[in-house]
C-alpha cells in the first residue's frame, strides 16, 4: 500500500522584513492535512550554535507526551514520569543511545541530545509505549497541527533547506531549497510507502 | 510490603491476618538492545505450598530490534504472559487495586511460560507468539480448589496444593508437549486518551494424564481484553473462557472455565480509587466486588486499603508498600 503526501509550501515574506514567517501546509494525496509532521528549515552555508534549551518528554497513562518532540541539537530533555507506576525508558537509535533505569518521578539528570537525527523511545515495562524525538540542526522547526499546518516564525534572511519528517514516511523527501529575501511559492509532492 | 486483613480462612477471599512480602527485580542492561531480568520473591504467607516462601518468579533475557521503524522484542526464559490489563506495573504488580481479579490471580498463580516469546509492533498493531514448556497442570486450581482473588505469584519449582492429593506447578513438564500462545492487540493513542483491545489464545497442550502428585490438565483458554483511558479515568476489562480436561481411567472429563472482570479507576493527586466487579465459573459460579483506595505519597511509601465481598464473605486489607529503584 502506498500513500502520497503533497507538501504545499506557501512562503510569504514582506519585502523589507529581516525576519519572516513561513507557513507550511502538509497534506496527503486526498488533500487531508497531515498532523504531527515535523517541518524545519536548516540554514545552508553557515552553522548555528548548539541549542542550550530544555524540553520535556512526559509519561502519562503509559503514553509518552508528546508523541513527537522536535528539538534543536544540544537540547536537554527531561523525562518525568507522571504515572503512579514505574517506567524504564530507552533508545537504541543511532542519534542517541541511552537508557533510564526503572524509575518514578523525575530523574535528576536530563539527557542531552547532541547529534541530529530521529530517536525512537520505548519502555521496557510497557511495550505499547513509543515516541519520537526529532533532533534538528536549526532553531527553526515546528510540528504540524491537526489540519496539517506548521509555522516557522522569525526566520532571518538567507539560504535554507526546508525539510519534513513524518513517522510513517519510508524515505525522507528531498529538501526544498529556499532563499529568503524574495516572495515565492513552491510545491512539493512526496510519496511514502507504508 | 506489610499487609493486615480481617483474616478469611477459605474461599475466593482467603487471606492471612498478617503477612509480608519482599520482591526484588534485578535488571542488567549491557546495552539498550539487551536486558536481563530476574524477579525474586519472598513472603511470609506461603499458601501452604511447598517451596512457597522464597523463589524466582521470573528470569528472562530480552533482545530489542527496530526493523524498518517497527519494533521486534524477543524474550527467552520464564515470564508472565503479557495479557493483563491490571498488572501493568513493574514486577507484574496490579496498578489499581491491592489484589488482582480472579482471572489474573489465576494466571499469576498457575501460568508462567518457560520458553520463547516474540512480539512485533507495527504502528498501533502488535502481534505476539509464545512457545513454552512446563505449565502442564495449568487449569487445576479453578476447578479443583476454586478461584481466588490474591496476589500469590507462583515461583519456579513451587508446588501449590490443589487438593489433599495433588499439587500444581508451573515447572511441571510431564508429557514433553510444548504449549503455545498467540495474541494480537490494537492500541490507539490520542491527546489525553488511549484505547487498547487485545485477543489472546493459550493452549498448554497437556495430555490430561496423572503423573503422581502432578495431574496434567489440558487447557485451552481465550482472553479478550480492553482498556480505555481518558485523562485521570481508566476503564479496563477482561473476559476469558475455555475448556480444561483431564483423563481418569480412560475417561475424559471436561470443565469449562470462565472468568471476567471490569474496573473503573480514577486518579487524583492524593491517590487512586478503583471499583472492580468479578465473575468466575468452573465447577461452581461466583462473583466478587472490590473497592480500593491507594494513597499517592511523596517518597517511596504507598499505603492502600481494599474491601472485597464474595459469597457472603467480606475481606478488608490494609497494606503498606515500600518501593524503590536504584542503580
Amino acid at each position: 500500500m502506498s500513500r502520497t503526501i503533497s507538501l504545499v509550501l506557501l512562503l510569504s515574506l514582506p519585502a523589507a522584513a529581516r525576519a519572516a514567517t513561513i507557513t507550511v501546509d502538509v497534506r496527503d494525496a486526498r488533500g487531508a492535512g497531515v498532523a504531527d509532521a515535523v517541518v524545519y528549515a536548516v540554514p545552508e552555508g553557515r552553522e548555528l550554535p548548539l541549542g542550550k534549551k530544555t524540553a520535556i518528554m512526559d509519561q502519562k497513562n503509559r503514553t509518552f507526551v508528546p508523541h513527537i518532540l522536535p528539538i534543536q541539537t544540544g537540547t536537554s530533555v527531561r523525562f518525568p514520569n507522571s504515572d503512579d507506576i514505574r517506567h524504564q525508558v530507552y533508545s537504541f537509535s543511532p542519534a542517541k543511545v541511552f537508557q533510564l533505569p526503572l524509575y518514578e518521578g523525575t530523574p535528576a539528570n536530563p539527557v542531552v541530545f547532541d547529534r541530529a537525527g530521529v530517536v525512537t523511545l520505548g519502555c521496557n515495562i510497557h511495550d505499547r509505549m513509543s515516541a519520537y524525538i526529532v533532533i534538528v540542526d536549526t532553531p527553526y522547526f515546528a510540528t504540524t497541527t491537526k489540519k496539517g499546518r506548521a509555522q516557522l516564525p522569525q526566520i532571518g534572511a538567507g539560504k535554507y533547506a526546508l525539510r519534513v519528517w513524518y513517522p510513517e514516511m519510508a524515505n525522507e523527501p528531498a529538501p526544498v531549497p529556499l532563499m529568503l529575501g524574495a516572495s515565492e511559492n513552491k510545491g512539493l509532492v512526496v510519496t511514502i510507502r507504508k | 510490603m506489610l499487609r493486615a486483613s480481617n483474616g478469611v480462612e477459605s474461599g475466593p477471599l482467603r487471606e492471612e491476618q498478617v503477612s509480608s512480602q519482599v520482591q526484588l527485580g534485578i535488571d542488567w542492561l549491557p546495552s539498550p538492545f539487551v536486558m536481563a531480568h530476574v524477579h525474586l520473591l519472598g513472603r511470609s504467607d506461603d499458601a501452604d505450598a511447598r517451596r512457597g516462601h522464597f523463589g524466582i518468579a521470573e528470569a528472562y533475557l530480552d533482545a530489542n530490534f527496530r526493523p524498518g521503524g517497527d519494533r521486534l522484542r524477543l524474550r527467552a526464559g520464564a515470564f508472565f504472559l503479557p495479557t493483563s490489563r491490571e498488572n501493568v506495573d513493574a514486577l507484574w504488580e496490579p496498578a489499581y487495586t491491592l489484589t488482582p481479579s480472579a482471572l489474573n490471580s489465576w494466571l499469576g498463580e498457575e501460568l508462567r511460560p518457560i520458553g520463547i516469546d516474540a512480539a512485533w509492533t507495527h504502528r498501533g498493531l502488535t502481534a505476539g507468539a509464545t512457545v513454552y514448556r512446563g505449565n502442564d497442570t495449568f487449569g487445576a486450581l479453578p476447578v479443583a480448589r476454586g478461584w481466588s482473588l490474591r496476589d500469590h505469584w507462583i515461583t519456579l519449582g513451587e508446588w501449590i496444593p490443589v487438593d489433599p492429593e495433588y499439587v500444581t506447578s508451573v515447572s511441571a513438564e510431564n508429557d514433553r508437549r510444548r504449549g503455545w500462545s498467540a495474541r494480537g492487540a490494537w492500541i490507539g493513542t490520542w491527546t489525553d486518551t488511549s484505547a487498547l483491545v487485545q485477543l489472546t489464545h493459550i493452549d498448554n497442550r497437556a495430555d490430561g494424564l496423572d503423573y503422581g502428585a502432578l495431574f496434567n490438565w489440558g487447557t485451552r483458554f481465550d482472553i479478550v481484553s480492553g482498556e480505555y483511558t481518558k485523562g485521570d479515568w481508566t476503564l479496563a476489562a477482561e473476559s476469558g473462557w475455555g475448556p480444561t480436561f483431564l483423563i481418569v481411567e480412560g475417561t475424559k472429563y471436561t470443565t469449562d472455565l470462565r472468568a471476567s472482570y471490569a474496573l473503573i479507576s480514577r486518579r487524583w493527586a492524593r491517590g487512586r480509587a478503583t471499583i472492580r466487579g468479578d465473575l468466575f465459573e468452573a465447577a461452581t459460579r461466583g462473583r466478587a466486588l472490590t473497592v480500593a483506595w491507594l494513597w499517592n505519597l511523596p517518597g517511596h511509601l504507598r499505603p492502600g486499603i481494599e474491601v472485597s465481598t464474595s459469597g457472603g464473605d467480606q475481606r478488608v486489607i490494609v497494606e503498606l508498600r515500600y518501593s524503590f529503584s536504584g542503580r
